[in-house]
């Protein structure tokens, strides 16, 4: 059993498409129409072997949950960086909202953003040798 | 770990443009709710929830029109009425731009789809991927997981 797919929920997948590739800086894998939706998915430049699939979020359930993370502002998904002070500099200049700024939590510093699809994303800079 | 102050009173205003306290609310009131000057509150707003303040309402006002036209029979003219819209026109025509269908022959499909009973409303998400790899077969593409060529 292997780990390759994860998922995200976000409320407009053309949205998402364009904030996930030109803001975060991932790179489209799938995108293949289905009906009204899309299999949608987006892998990190430098792995394409672990794919994150954007999913349009039409199941009110889903909606009420999520909802209620953000509200709570609660991250529904982590992404790791490199050099976190670098990264929430060039995203904030692209205009992202930040909920928490770099922040040091222990071994880990951290900072969360929303991904303006209805989410809000931690990014995490382990300590070194982590 | 404490999301900012500005945050909560963002959500909190998101709120009121949608109507969720049933009230209808100006742009410029949800900023000062939010304590914040129209400006300042449109800039963070969209970095946050991704569209403006002004969308937002509109969004969800689409969105309780396209509820009630599915679940109510209130005229189309009060369901306009109903979701805060003042001209039956405006609505009519922003109603077909943003769902693709005019408000009536939205309600006329959606009840067909739910009598045909076939249609799914609310896919459960991951089972796209099922008919995303039928269809990469059907072109006698490669499937599971790998890109296209």
């Amino acid at each position: 059993m292997k780990i390759k797919l994860t998922s995200i929920m976000v409320d407009d997948q053309d949205k998402a498409l364009r904030f996930y590739t030109g803001v975060f800086g991932f790179a489209k894998k799938h995108e293949i129409p289905v009906g009204e939706y899309k299999w949608l998915t987006v892998v990190a430049p430098e792995r394409d072997d672990l794919e994150l699939s954007l999913e349009p979020n039409v199941n009110p359930a889903a909606k009420a949950f999520q909802e209620a993370m953000f509200r709570q502002a609660i991250p529904l998904a982590a992404f790791e960086v490199d050099d976190i002070e670098a990264e929430v500099r060039r995203l904030k200049a692209a205009g992202v909202g930040f909920t928490t700024d770099v922040t040091r939590m222990g071994p880990v510093t951290i900072a969360v953003c929303s991904d303006t699809c209805g989410n809000l994303i931690q990014l995490y800079q382990p300590a070194k040798g982590t | 770990m404490r999301a900012s102050i500005a945050f909560a009173s963002l959500c909190r205003s998101r709120d009121l443009l949608r109507g969720a306290h049933d009230r209808r609310v100006s742009i410029r009131q949800a900023a000062a709710a939010a304590g914040m000057s129209p400006f300042h509150f449109i800039r963070r707003f969209r970095a946050v929830f991704g569209e403006t303040p002004h969308q937002c309402r509109t969004r969800a006002r689409i969105d309780r029109a396209k509820r009630l036209l599915a679940t109510s029979d209130r005229s189309v003219t009060d369901v306009c009425l109903d979701v805060g819209f003042t001209s039956l026109g405006s609505f009519s025509d922003l109603f077909a731009r943003r769902v693709g269908v005019a408000p009536s022959a939205y309600r006329r499909r959606v009840r067909a789809r739910v009598a045909s009973s076939d249609g799914v409303c609310a896919p459960g998400c991951l089972t796209l991927m099922a008919a995303a790899f039928a269809t990469f077969e059907k072109r006698g593409r490669p499937v599971a997981g790998r890109l296209p060529p």
